[in-house]
């Protein structure tokens, strides 16, 4: 029941800490900021509306909302928010899952090509470059989790009597995935210092410039499937956080709530003190992260303990 | 005799059923040759050669089907042996490694040669097309005898016959300069390659002392390391191994596009096979064996793809996608030899199971991306990427075909692409937990893997993007027509197949474990193991399409009684101005190029912009291989100079060239 319960709670609420980003840029801006609950009033006002197709396009461009949206919700199927058993899980599935995030990242390239505009060109060609770059760095921590844990599982890494986080026996070894997590969010999820999602000139735009020409409910799709796919990167850093001795159901979730949205605050504050990177830097960034965790995984090896 | 009768009779059953096989097998092969005569007898009858043809070679293969489903589920091997010339024996057998490579070729070749009903529609060019058929039959043979081929003998002669009957079907326009060049440089490849497995046999051969394969086990093990290398440069030229890839993007190119499916899909995968064949007979376990493949596999995945991004001759981009996933595919033996050499049974199974289930994968869609080039290529006449575009609108039929294959390829779930890569990275994560040079290799192989994931996925949406979706870039493009139905109905079984290896894929997992039995050190993991994993996978990407269908749906409710309208693309990235300013393959792919410099050479030509008032401005880059540049400037032209010295032996003397022979002979009688 919990199981449900958690995963239903995640879908629900995935909209509400953009929310928090925003107020925190807002605060270190000096203003008001718009409600906590504004992405809820997009959302709604979007699903109101009709839609503008593109005379270029073809199937394939309303096949990428809905690629990208299923992409997202099945991989917080297998995600065990808060401890919680997950809804599926077994042994492999984070390769699986991974490859459902490409899967959906492959239909909103293609989405973006079929519109025929060059700036959706320009927006793929990064996307597909930089998120290639994350890839690597996610499959080292990959490989750094079996050597921990001898598992290939979200479930097994987050639950059980010994999961992988910053409390358990290399606790150190997890600050640098942590960090590492952290970067590939950013470069995952269109923030600052990779892409600045709140930027108008499009030549500078990563994600946001893929979806120029959707509209609508197809929008709507598209940005809540950003928002689960953000959800699963801030999870899985608060998860390597969690203190893993409170047993109690609700003080669980509470403290889970608690690290999470601590993340999104990061996020805000990583927004609001920083420039985003001219584009040649980026793969820098993303290949630190790589170093980092690559880093980690050497120093399991038995020659160096 | 205390023999039963009912035990006796079951043996006698039993031994018929399985002579059965190897004479079906025959049987399928005389059929497919009965075809190849047909075509070449009736070619002046156009549309009857083509209809008999293909529906002979159809027979042919399906009963050359049901020939191997008894070795697939693991019969007794079967062995035909006939003697040639007297001295000779010609000895052919099926053991499941055998029959597993068998599956492709005979279900991938009907399929391309239905394709030719109407690809190949020159009446006024009849008897070429015949003469064509007639060496496909002989490439389809060659194929099935080299998988079966059970000695020395029988293998060289068989490995000629299907690299010379491939080189006649490359070379169909032979009118054209460039395609001659192309076939030269393939002939040159194969023969050499060629020459390498002659001499990796001859050296095991004067270790035993015999032509049976089952006697390279004997051969001192540091002689095998040399006896593999050399088969694996041999096997790795047929395959497409990075660094001797090179004639693959110029043969496919200038081959015909049914041809060049049956090339990169089946054909170079006798090369695999061989590779993996001479590891099984050699019988070795150590670990070098699989270093040495492994490294030469990721280099190949990584290069491979990047040099397909690179190019913007859609079908030579193809050509380098085969040596991409020909990496994949040796990543995956070496994993599993590695595993084999530590102990590691379940690294070792998974490696070489998905190692095998790639082969019959990459067999499935890249025959398709081939056939679907292949008819853009004819219906438009344009070859590069950056002047196609909007193909998807003018053939819907062969641009679904063809974006369910660039799906299939970047490995990604529920298509078969990523069943096979499933299984390699699944063998991978078992070797993490090993110490010393294996974890660092294994490491690599999955870094390797996920980089070349990515590549490919960043590789096809370009194909993809830049040819079937947004506007034709030029006139060509614009008025490209729907093929005809042979055409389009190969391509259509080859997707759907793509889907359904994905969403079913226990038989198929199970038949490429089926397989690992040919690898006699190999003892697989337990059927229950790999039946939850594929089970498993099976409900993960059954769920991923639920979960797809379901959203589909919701967005159906959600566009209820909503407004829609048509417009052109958003003004402001593409207003009046021409559809050339849409974004280019070039572009799209040149960050990635160049940040795999100095393994990519990009060559930039730009005029620059001069005076006040410039005049036209030219800019061109062009991506070129590092293995071509050093093959040709460190290997060929020293050759080329080193012969030229040598010019003065050949003065046209008929005379001195009879003393040539006779010193030769002497020499010979003297001291060898």
């Amino acid at each position: 029941m919990e199981t449900y319960i958690s995963f239903a709670l995640a879908v629900l609420a995935a909209p509400l800490f953009p929310g928090i980003i925003l107020k925190v840029k807002a605060f270190f801006a000096g203003k008001n900021g718009p409600p906590l609950l504004i992405k809820y009033y997009t959302l709604i006002k979007l699903l109101r509306k009709g839609s503008v197709y593109s005379t270029s396009t073809t199937f394939v461009f309303k096949l990428g909302p809905i690629v990208s949206f299923a992409a997202a919700l099945t991989v917080l199927l297998f995600f065990p928010f808060a401890g919680q058993a997950p809804l599926l899980s077994f042994h492999g599935d984070v390769i699986v899952l991974f490859y459902i995030m490409g899967i959906g990242r492959f239909f909103t390239v293609i989405a973006a090509l079929d519109t025929a505009s060059p700036f959706e060109g320009m927006g793929a060609a990064r996307e597909v470059f930089f998120s290639t770059l994350a890839e690597v760095t996610i499959f080292t921590v990959l490989i750094l989790f079996y050597r921990m844990s001898g598992s290939l599982s979200l479930a097994t890494y987050f639950t059980g009597e010994n999961p992988i986080t910053l409390m358990g026996q290399s606790g150190a070894l997890i600050l640098l995935v942590i960090i590492a997590m952290f970067m590939v969010l950013l470069a995952e999820n269109s923030r600052v210092p990779v892409d600045d999602p709140a930027t108008h000139l499009e030549l500078t735009m990563i994600h946001e410039v893929m979806i120029l020409d959707h509209s609508g409910p197809d929008l709507a799709l598209i940005e809540i499937g950003a928002f689960l796919k953000l959800i699963f990167y801030a999870a899985f850093i608060t998860q390597l956080i969690f203190p893993f001795d409170v047993l109690n159901g609700i003080t669980r979730g509470l403290i889970f709530l608690g690290i999470l949205s601590l993340i999104y605050v990061f996020i805000g504050i990583t927004e609001s003190i920083m420039a985003r990177f001219r584009m040649d830097l980026v793969p820098k960034f993303i290949l630190t992260s790589f170093a980092l965790v690559f880093f980690a995984a050497i120093l399991t090896m038995g020659v160096f303990q | 005799m205390g023999c039963p009768i009912d035990t006796t009779l079951t043996i006698v059953l039993y031994d018929l059923i399985r002579r059965g096989m190897m004479d079906t097998f025959l049987l399928s092969l005389t059929v497919l040759l009965a075809g190849g005569l047909f075509a070449l007898l009736t070619c002046k009858l156009f549309s009857l050669m083509k209809a008999g043809y293909i529906t002979i070679t159809a027979v042919g293969c399906m009963i050359g089907l049901y020939a191997i489903i008894g070795p697939l589920q693991g019969t007794e091997v079967t062995t035909y042996s006939i003697s040639w010339l007297q001295i000779f024996t010609l000895s052919f057998s099926i053991d499941p490694l055998s029959a597993f490579f068998l599956i492709p070729i005979f279900a991938i070749c009907p399929l391309a040669v239905l394709y030719s009903f109407h690809y190949m529609d020159k009446a006024e060019q009849r008897l070429r097309i015949g003469v064509n058929f007639f060496f496909l039959t002989f490439l389809i043979i060659g194929m099935a005898l080299v998988a079966t081929a059970d000695n020395i003998i029988s293998f060289a002669l068989v490995w000629e016959i299907m690299s010379l009957s491939s080189f006649l079907l490359v070379i169909y326009d032979y009118h054209e300069k460039e395609t001659r060049k192309a076939d030269y440089i393939y002939f040159i490849f194969a023969q050499a390659g060629a020459m390498f497995i002659f001499a990796s046999i001859a050296l095991a051969y004067s270790y035993t002392g015999s032509y049976s394969f089952s006697t390279f086990a004997v051969i001192p093990a540091n002689i095998k390391v040399i006896v593999f290398f050399l088969a694996l440069v041999g096997f790795g030229s047929k395959a497409g191994m990075f660094p001797l890839q090179m004639w693959l993007p110029h043969a496919h190119p200038a081959a015909p596009s049914n041809i060049s499916a049956m090339m990169s899909g089946v054909m170079i995968k006798m090369g695999i096979y061989g590779i993996i064949r001479f590891y099984a007979i050699l019988n070795a376990t150590e670990l070098v064996f699989g270093e040495m493949v492994l490294t030469f596999g990721m280099v190949s995945g990584i290069l491979g793809v990047v040099y397909a991004l690179g190019k913007n001759d859609l079908k030579k981009l193809l050509a380098y996608s085969s040596v991409e996933n020909i990496g994949i595919i040796l990543i995956g033996a070496g994993i599993g030899m590695i595993g084999l050499s530590s102990g590691n049974m379940a690294m070792a199974s998974f490696g070489f199971a998905g190692s095998l289930l790639h082969v019959l994968n990459h067999s499935i869609f890249k025959s398709l991306l081939f056939l679907g080039a292949g008819i853009v290529l004819k219906k438009t006449g344009v070859r590069q990427i950056d002047q196609l575009g909007g193909i998807l609108k003018r053939m819907p039929k062969t641009g679904s075909a063809f974006l369910t294959g660039s799906i299939s390829i970047s490995g990604l779930p529920p298509f078969n692409g990523f069943v096979s890569e499933f299984l390699i990275y699944y063998g991978a994560f078992q070797g993490l937990l090993l110490d010393g040079s294996p974890f660092i290799f294994t490491m690599l192989a999955i870094l390797s893997l996920s980089i070349i994931g990515g590549l490919a996925a960043t590789c096809f949406t370009k194909v993809v993007g830049i040819v079937f979706l947004g506007e034709p870039r030029t006139a060509k493009a614009a008025d490209a027509q729907e093929a005809g139905i042979t055409i389009t109905i190969p391509m259509t079984i080859m997707a759907v197949s793509c889907l359904v290896i994905g969403i079913f894929p226990t038989p198929f997992v199970q038949t490429a474990f089926m397989a690992l039995k040919s690898i006699k050190p190999l003892v697989p993991v337990g059927s229950e193991e790999v039946a939850v994993l594929t089970g498993n996978l099976a409900i993960a990407a059954r769920i991923f399409l639920a979960v797809f269908l379901f959203s589909m749906l919701l967005r159906k409710v959600l566009y209820l009684r909503k407004e829609i309208t048509h417009n052109p693309t958003w003004g402001c990235g593409f207003t009046q101005g021409t559809t050339r300013i849409q974004y280019t393959g070039t572009s799209y792919a040149m960050s990635v190029v160049d940040f795999f410099r100095p393994f990519v050479r990009v060559k930039t030509r730009y005029s620059g912009i001069k005076r006040i008032f410039p005049r036209q401005t030219t800019y061109n880059t062009s991506v070129e291989d590092i293995s071509e540049i050093a093959l040709v400037d460190h290997l060929a032209i020293p050759f080329l100079y080193f012969m030229r010295k040598l010019r003065w032996i050949q003065h046209g003397h008929i005379q001195l060239y009879i003393g040539y022979i006779i010193v030769a002979i002497v020499a010979l009688l003297l001291f060898v």
